[in-house]
């Protein structure tokens, strides 16, 4: 079974005074352990659709189903717990909060999940070892490079062991060495722990590096390819 | 919880000059706040510390017409039954003085003038109110003994002084004549004005011979280890004399103009308070406005990633209380050791002249009625809650996506 699938999934923005049509009738559907790339121009409805998929947002017709539960239906509080339990979330920027460390901003989403505190410790430690954050795990946001921010990021959405993560363009603000990076760390993560990721970008090397690829164009699936990625060293 | 605070700790200091700011304009109201109210309340506190010591006790047992007609037909049999009546009827009472008080007319050789006679047990009234202390000349009387103690002023009004023979003339229960020749055994420097000047102490039982009231007296006072126990002891006194013709007064019942006068003196700090507080609570306002409405994008990702409207509630509840409880306590502590530092302020030159001429001390007491502190912290914790109410409705409204697209 998909752990997502949407069904005449439609978002219309502004319906009453000057309606956009951001997506429409869009029929889809991931798998388990998914490593996908949604490209596609400006305003085609990436970040759209990755909402709906999220949760933040209600489609204006159709549904969202995660593994069985069709989320448009849920109340807001419900909504965000949710979330909380079931999905990672990786922001272009302004993904950390400013006044905590990098473990401290681990931590806080599996305080949330209310987990025990020995557990919390070593999951944060051993997660920000993994993204290769090692050194600096008592570092606040401004004291890192956007990179290692991003880094911390996708720590944290491991953190809450999500169903799948979602990432908005995540290197957007990152230049390419520190892209390559982080989406080194997503992908194997991917391949050692089968984690879920569906990523929207703009950019090519970061579509090569998927094993799915969907383009969108007006608001509709226009292509949905898979594709071979040679191995990385 | 401890990850809440830590979170709203921190947030606090985002911003450290706009956080100090906040916090020293609420501590400046607190600080102006108790300042006006202490400096309003230190006179009327001493002089109702006075009336309490010396006058009226905390509480008081009074026949119920008495108020109205103070008249020797309206006091009361009082005997060791009905003093361990009183005693009995709360643990908190320390100690009862029994008094008979009447109008009458003194007069040495040549003139008259109206006395207040008050027959007292001697014993009694100095563990009362150490009134021997007060003595400016002679000895106090005992029990039995034809002799009077007069207010110093009123003894060099008369120009009488110790060893002289005073004549008191009047009334007394029923309408009975009353009169007597005393020895001035004593003279005391009464620190209430009117008593200085009117006062005539006699021996209880003297007294109530000469007023025909044998076993009578007009007011037992009842004293107290802790003021605070004034109220409930009252209570407990009014129903075990309940049925009787015995009615309870607290102080405050027993001097209503004193605390009338003190709280018209009040109006004005008070009102300055109100408008100082709003003048601060606008500040207050601004300074979470704005550390909400820049926050908004952060808010969107932290209710993206799970944390529920009410947790993140909590965490800027937390901010705005810990901006009020810094403010709070600074303010309170800086005010309460201004105040030991001037307490009291003493007035010299013409306008200590003035106040002495007037019957008083020439010093400014401060007042530390701990309500004036904590009423403070509660009025900032009004203004908190008020000032709460933006990012609360913020957040409870705030649509994701807006948030992070602002
Ligand atoms: N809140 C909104 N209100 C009105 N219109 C919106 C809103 N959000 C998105 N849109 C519109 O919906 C369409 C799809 O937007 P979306 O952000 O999904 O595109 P995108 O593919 O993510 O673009 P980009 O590559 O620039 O991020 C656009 O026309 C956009 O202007
Ligand atoms: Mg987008």
């Amino acid at each position: 079974m998909s752990i997502i699938k949407t069904e005449n999934l439609s978002k219309v923005y502004n319906p009453d005074t000057v309606p956009v049509h951001a997506l429409n009738n869009v029929n889809i559907s991931f798998e388990e352990g998914e490593f996908t790339a949604v490209r596609g121009p400006s305003g085609s409805g990436k970040t759209t659709l990755l909402n709906m998929i999220g949760g933040l947002d209600k489609p204006t017709e159709g549904s969202v189903t995660i593994d069985g539960v069709d989320i448009s239906k849920l109340k807001d509080s419900k909504r965000i717990d949710f979330r909380l339990h079931n999905i990672g979330f990786v922001f272009q920027h302004y993904n950390l909060i400013p006044v905590f460390t990098a473990r401290e901003n681990v931590s806080f989403i599996m305080l949330l999940q209310k987990r025990g505190k020995k557990e919390i410790r070593e999951r944060a430690d051993a997660l920000l070892d993994k993204v290769g954050l090692s050194k600096k795990k008592d570092s606040r946001p401004v004291q890192m490079s956007g990179g290692e921010q991003q880094r911390v990021a996708v720590a944290r959405a491991l953190a809450s062991e999500p169903k799948f993560i979602l990432a908005d363009e995540p290197t957007a603000n990152l230049d390419t060495e520190s892209a390559m990076n982080l989406l080194d760390i997503m992908n194997r993560m991917n391949k050692e722990q089968n984690v879920t990721f569906i990523f929207s970008t703009h950019d090519q090397r970061v579509i090569d590096r998927a094993r799915r690829v969907i383009t969108m164009v007006d608001g509709a699936i226009h292509k949905d390819e898979e594709q071979h990625v040679a191995e990385q060293a | 919880m401890a990850t809440f605070i830590k979170l709203a700790w921190r947030n606090l200091w985002r911003n450290k000059r706009r956080t100090i700011i906040t916090i020293t304009a609420i501590m400046f109201a607190v600080l102006a706040a108790v300042f006006m109210q202490s400096i309003n309340r230190g006179s009327y506190e001493v002089m109702i510390d006075r009336m309490v010591s010396f006058n009226t006790g905390y509480i008081q047992v009074q026949d119920y017409r008495f108020d109205d007609e103070s008249s020797l037909d309206n006091s009361f049999y009082y005997d060791e039954e009905l003093r361990d009546k009183i005693l009995n009827a709360d643990w908190r009472i320390d100690k009862i003085v029994p008094r008979i008080e009447t109008f009458m007319l003194a007069a040495n050789d040549v003139s008259t003038r109206g006395a207040v006679v008050l027959g007292i047990d001697p014993d009694k009234e100095h563990e009362f109110n150490e009134i021997r202390n007060i003595l400016s000349d002679g000895r106090f009387f005992e029990a039995g003994e034809q002799s009077v103690v007069l207010g110093q002023g009123m003894a060099n009004r008369l120009q009488l002084s110790v060893g002289d023979t005073l004549a008191l003339m009047g009334q007394g229960r029923f309408g009975m004549s009353a009169s007597g020749l005393f020895e001035i055994t004593g003279i005391v420097d009464h620190p209430i004005r009117d008593f200085n000047n009117q006062v005539v102490y006699l021996p209880l039982d003297t007294a109530q011979e000469l007023l025909s009231a044998y076993d009578h007296v007009t007011s037992v006072l009842i004293t107290l280890q802790n003021e605070r126990h004034t109220n409930p002891v009252a209570a407990s006194l009014k129903s075990a004399l309940d049925g009787g013709e015995l009615v309870v007064y607290t102080w405050p019942e027993l001097m209503p103009e004193i605390l009338e006068l003190m709280e018209m003196d009040l109006a004005v700090p008070r009102l300055l308070t109100v408008v100082l507080y709003i003048v601060i609570g606008f500040g207050f306002f601004g300074t979470v406005l704005t550390m909400t409405m820049e926050r908004l994008k952060e808010f969107g990702v932290l209710l993206s990633i799970g944390l529920k409207r009410l947790g993140l509630a909590s965490v800027l509840f937390l901010e705005t209380l810990l901006f009020s409880l810094m403010g709070v306590l600074f303010g309170l502590g800086f005010a309460w050791s201004i105040l030991k530092l001037i307490d009291p302020i003493n007035l010299s030159g013409e306008a200590a002249q003035a106040v002495i001429d007037l019957g008083f001390d020439p010093v400014i007491p401060m007042s530390f009625a701990p309500d004036q502190f904590y009423t403070q912290g509660f009025y900032v914790f009004i203004i908190a809650m008020i000032v709460f109410l933006f990012p609360l409705i913020k957040i409870s409204r705030l649509n994701i996506l807006e948030a992070a697209r602002s």
